[in-house]
């Protein structure tokens, strides 16, 4: 009876599993699932993962059954105490068949992943993965039409800066690309090994200092690729129309990455975010980037303003102008950030800081204020920008804004009160 | 049914010792043989089973310690956005969690095993080299001060006894927080303290501990096998010991040597993995898994180990196809070496490696499989009993293979590159490590304790202890792989809400509470059983190896007369074979040659204290660290010296001569 009793604990054990099971069948599209797939590279990943789900679910079928099954069968029974069964030692054949049946399940998940290996490593070498195929807006040089599309990622302790080398803007944590479109991303890192992972997207590469790594990225398949996919066939309008159909309903959207690999104490909050548009969104983000905030707080145009500013302060009135005075003045926030257009917001240590209200997120999107229909939810905004700046330390434990050797504002005498951190709150949510 | 040599009595024999006097060593000091002080004898002793079962108890202490650590993460982790404890303090658990496991808990418990066992198992009275067996067992605990020596001060700190300040500014950490494979260059002293240099030392020391003992094994099982123990006769167990330890020594300066790169980058300022002077931070990498993928193997071969012995016992039946899970073994220690950029698929290794990395890894699942084929083969037509060993080796063929199973996923380089660095992977290498490593050891503890010491298990606890960990590990493990697939990195101290991890982490965490209790339950059932009545008897389970053959606990000198074998199961078919593969007894009528007990060993080891504590404050500019590391060295060098100098020395004793 006891050896019935211990089958039963390894049944139970088993049936424990099952609810798991349950569990995890329930909601797979999250926001950084990897089981929903939003372009090539993701798509390619999970195929081959589910390619191996299948061949080691077939594996465990079968050993496992096997293995159950001579649990059961040949388990000691009452009175069986003295027969010693034969001592067989091995069976050469059994053993060979099965090492053969082995590699032969091996090789049918090896052809596939040696051609993924080869598809994922880096952007289709043809014609329609150069920037010049499909860039359809302003000024690019002639060197740059033949390049794919480049984004170079660069990771700091703890957040992203996204730069378009071939457009001439710079944003970070949150960036913007066009759907459809191969993009070849650099990574690069300043300190200690990051990783980008954008999970519907693609699979992770590391940052690694003092290495040029790349990865490829592609959200939602190219017009020709879908037409393939989905075996259309129309006129140039319908097919057209179909697939801005799809690209509409499935792949524009907002989309969550997360560094990977550990970087120190903040590494659990250095995430960011991948914002998918049609090409002419991204023309006119392009656009407003490119040229920033061309004016000063009340209208005013940046000489009037620094004028002002130098000569008589005081009459630089209201929050924004207090919280820009701040901004440049006592609170040292320009020795850091650039704010495009602002001529004297130049440092570079920093997050560019252009357009950040426009952003969803802030910190690295740690600090959250997106509505569900994509807009900003100007109340948490304003919370959000307070909060971080009185409590950098505790948003972001170890940061370089809070303590940088005498220049983080962790270390101004006296600290920034609440006052003043709410003027500099209003005036970094008036850059939109 | 047993031979002679199982069931010698000599009432004079213990007067025989007590009789003995310690005699004078070649330095005229008198040698700590044969007294009566219990804390001299075990700190002096050169015994293979008192060191076996010092490592045990110090490595089961240690996987406390590792599984306290553990439990504070995943209440951490519990619910999202916690603030139970800090980022640093977080990063510094899980950095310590994996550190303590490896080095602290699992290798020491193998080796635990390897020493109590393996002399037994071929008929040797000790391993080749008694006092370098003391000498690793001190190592080791010297190396696991130096490692977890930053708690200490963080203790200290905490009861604002000791603080970072004044001549000690420069400790801006005490323990390590970069992770237990340290990749630079976050080591690098810009970004982590003298938790750093006390994980670069405490290692270095851990690593001299395994090499010494691992050319003992090796020495021992090429050289002192009892007469007829022909290698393809040995035990699987001490075939996977022979293997470890190959694979110790050939991995190991792998990392002492990036281990030796770091240290100088820190204290002395070169520039092998600092990316400002030139270095390659990948270089790290390379050297670290040149040397990590291999000790995967060093903790899962000795396991394989176990369960290759306990399944044929308990199915009665000869292990299914021995030469090939032995030479299985062997493949799976040497393709261990040639797979470790696996680790390193995202590192941008460009696609010819990540195609030819990716395919070795393929292919060492072919001999692990072959194992678990054989395993299931050896059950195949077996009278199966279900005892507590067996209970748990079944366990271990279960939830190996399913962690087996992720490792194939992995090898798909593409597929890994989602859930390289995310909890995919830490569901992976847990079903391995608990499910496979763990669920072996208990096995192996409940199949050997009673041999170690003499007395029986007693009451159904273990059938608790099966179930609590086994339900407890599923629970915490398997919502971990969608956990991973779902996107949450590994290693981050908190996690926004609204990502759908809340109700998996939650899940994890309760699992995780089960399991700690189950392995709470099992220490309460060793605890029951050192203070069991019943005895043991030699052979408790009706085994089949040699160690089986005598008694409970065994006699300091092992085999009363060396065995001569003539089976490959040789107790087995002592007891149950033909007369011609009965075994025989080597005439020792002289009397059986002892070693000598030694205080050296035990002070070289400790100037490892001094020596590894020493470097790393120094690094932190602590005033006197540097002599503090010489004296370290000079205790060490003179330990060593009085040690050779002090002649082996060695007593004869004879349990025979009632008999004769």
């Amino acid at each position: 009876m006891k050896k019935l009793k211990a089958l039963r604990i390894w049944l139970m054990s088993i049936l424990g599993l099952i609810p798991l099971i349950f569990i995890s069948g329930c909601n797979l599209n999250t926001r950084m699932s990897t089981f929903v797939t939003k372009g090539p590279v993701a798509e390619t990943q999970l195929d081959l993962f589910m390619l191996t789900v299948w061949v080691t679910g077939f594996i465990f079928l079968a050993v496992g059954g096997v293995y159950v099954y001579v649990v059961i069968r040949f388990r000691d029974k009452k009175g069986d105490e003295n027969i010693i069964p034969t001592q067989g030692h091995g069976n050469p054949l059994i053993e060979l068949s099965l090492i053969g049946i082995s590699i032969l399940l091996l090789v049918i998940i090896a052809v596939p992943t040696l051609q993924g290996i080869w598809y994922t490593h880096d952007v289709p070498d043809d014609e329609s993965s150069l920037l010049g195929s499909w860039y359809s807006h302003g000024d690019i040089s002639d060197a740059a039409k033949e390049e794919p599309f480049i984004i170079r990622a660069i990771g700091y302790r703890w957040w992203w800066e996204f730069e378009y080398p071939q457009l001439g803007i710079t944003t970070a944590n949150e960036f913007v690309i066009p759907a459809g479109r191969p993009i070849h991303i650099e990574l690069r890192s300043v300190d200690v090994i990051h990783s980008f992972w954008l999970p519907k997207i693609a699979g992770k590469v590391d940052l690694i200092p003092g290495r040029a790594n790349s990865m490829w990225i592609q959200a939602g398949d190219s017009k020709e690729a879908w037409i393939e996919k989905n075996n259309f066939s129309g006129s140039d309008s319908e097919t057209q129309l179909a697939y801005l159909k799809y690209l509409e309903d499935e792949i524009y959207d907002y989309y969550y990455g997360q560094c990977a690999e550990y970087c120190g104490d903040s590494h659990a909050r250095m995430l960011f975010r991948a914002h998918v548009v049609s090409d002419d969104r991204f023309y006119s983000w392009i656009d407003r980037m490119k040229t920033g905030h061309t004016k000063a707080p009340d209208d005013m145009n940046w000489d009037n303003w620094y004028q002002a500013y130098d000569q008589s302060p005081e009459t630089l009135t209201g929050d924004i102008n207090e919280g820009l005075k701040l901004f440049m003045g006592r609170a040292k926030c320009a020795t850091c950030h650039v704010v495009k257009g602002n001529p004297r917001a130049v440092g570079v240590a920093g997050p560019n800081l252009t357009y950040l209200a426009e952003r969803h997120s802030i910190a690295a999107g740690w600090l959250n204020h997106r509505n569900e229909d994509n807009t900003v939810d100007k109340k948490a905004q304003l919370a959000n920008f307070i909060q971080w700046i009185k409590h950098t330390d505790d948003v972001k434990p170890g940061n370089l804004m809070w303590k940088a050797k005498g220049g983080g504002i962790g270390e101004l005498q006296p600290l920034l009160n609440d006052e003043e951190i709410r003027k500099i709150s209003l005036y970094l949510q008036s850059l939109q | 049914m047993t031979t002679d040599t199982t069931i010698i009595s000599n009432p004079k024999q213990n007067t025989d010792i007590s009789e003995l006097k310690p005699e004078l060593s070649d330095i005229g000091l008198v040698r700590p043989d044969h007294s009566k002080n219990v804390f001299i004898d075990w700190l002096t002793t050169v015994d293979h089973k008192k060191i076996g079962l010092m490592y045990g108890t110090l490595a089961l202490f240690f996987l406390l310690v590792g599984g306290l650590e553990a439990l504070v993460i995943r209440t951490q982790l519990a619910v999202p956005e916690n603030d139970l404890i800090s980022a640093q303090r977080y990063n510094q658990l899980f950095t310590m969690h994996g550190t303590t496991m490896i080095f602290l808990a699992i290798m020491p418990l193998n080796a635990a095993f390897f020493n109590f066992l393996v002399p037994l198992q071929i008929g040797a009275r000790d391993v080749a080299f008694p006092r370098i067996n003391a000498f690793s067992l001190w190592a080791f605990v010297a190396g696991a001060l130096v490692v977890n020596f930053g708690w200490i001060l963080q203790a200290l700190e905490a009861f604002g006894l000791f603080s970072a300040s004044g001549p000690t500014a420069g400790m801006n950490d005490f323990v390590p927080a970069m992770g237990w494979f340290g990749y630079a260059p976050i080591t690098g002293k810009e970004f982590t303290g003298a938790g750093t240099d006390f994980w670069i030392m405490g290692l270095q020391i851990l690593g001299v501990a395994s090499i010494s003992a691992s050319f003992n094994f090796i020495v021992t099982i090429i050289n002192m096998r009892a007469p007829g123990v022909k290698m393809m006769r040995l035990p699987v167990f001490t075939w996977m010991t022979l293997i470890v330890s190959l694979l110790i020594i050939f991995a190991f300066p792998a990392i002492t040597i990036a281990l030796a790169q770091l240290m100088f980058d820190r204290v002395f300022g070169t520039n092998f993995f600092s990316v400002a002077g030139g270095g390659q931070p990948i270089l790290w990498q390379h050297l670290f898994w040149i040397f990590g993928h291999p000790e995967v193997y060093i903790l899962v071969l000795p396991a394989m180990g176990i369960v290759s012995e306990v399944l044929p016992t308990f199915a009665r039946k000869p292990l299914f196809g021995y030469a090939i899970v032995v030479f299985s073994g062997a493949v799976i220690g040497f393709l261990g070496f040639a797979v470790w950029s696996h680790h390193m698929f995202t590192t941008g290794l460009g696609k010819i490696a990540t195609a030819a990395f990716s395919l070795l890894t393929m292919a060492i699942a072919v001999p692990t499989g072959v194992k678990i084929f054989n395993w299931v083969g050896t059950l195949w037509g077996g009278k199966i009993r279900f005892h507590a060993p067996m209970i748990f080796a079944l366990g271990f063929v279960w939830m190996f293979m399913m962690g087996g199973f992720s490792g194939i996923m992995h090898s798909s380089a593409p597929a890994d590159a989602q859930q390289q660095d995310s909890y995919f992977v830490i569901a992976h290498f847990h079903y391995v490590a608990i499910g496979g490593i763990l669920l072996a050891i208990v096995s192996g503890i409940y199949y050997w304790l009673p041999k170690m010491i003499g007395r029986m298990w007693q009451g159904k606890l273990n059938i608790w202890v099966g179930i609590l960990t086994v339900v407890g590990l599923n629970i915490t493990f398997f919502p971990m792989h969608f956990l991973g697939l779902l996107g949450m990195p590994r290693r981050t101290h908190t996690y926004l809400s609204g990502f759908g991890w809340e109700t998996y982490n939650l899940v994890c965490t309760i699992g995780s509470y089960i399991l700690a209790f189950g392995v709470l339950l099992l220490l309460v059932d060793i605890i029951r059983c050192f203070r069991s009545k019943i005895p043991a008897g030699n052979d408790p389970w009706d085994a089949r190896t040699l160690e089986w053959a005598t008694s409970s606990p065994p006699k300091v000198y092992n085999f009363a007369q060396t065995p001569i074998v003539n089976a490959r199961d040789a107790f087995w078919a002592d007891k149950y074979g033909p007369l011609d593969r009965k075994m025989g007894m080597v005439d020792e009528s002289h009397g059986i040659h002892m070693p000598s007990q030694s205080w050296m060993p035990l002070i070289a080891s400790f100037g490892f204290i001094p020596l590894g504590l020493g470097m790393s404050l120094m690094q932190a500019g602590v005033p006197y660290a540097g002599y503090t590391a010489i004296l370290g060295l000079v205790i060490l060098v003179l330990g060593i010296a009085l040690w050779a100098i002090e002649g082996p020395g060695g007593y004869h004793l004879h349990p025979n001569k009632q008999s004769h």
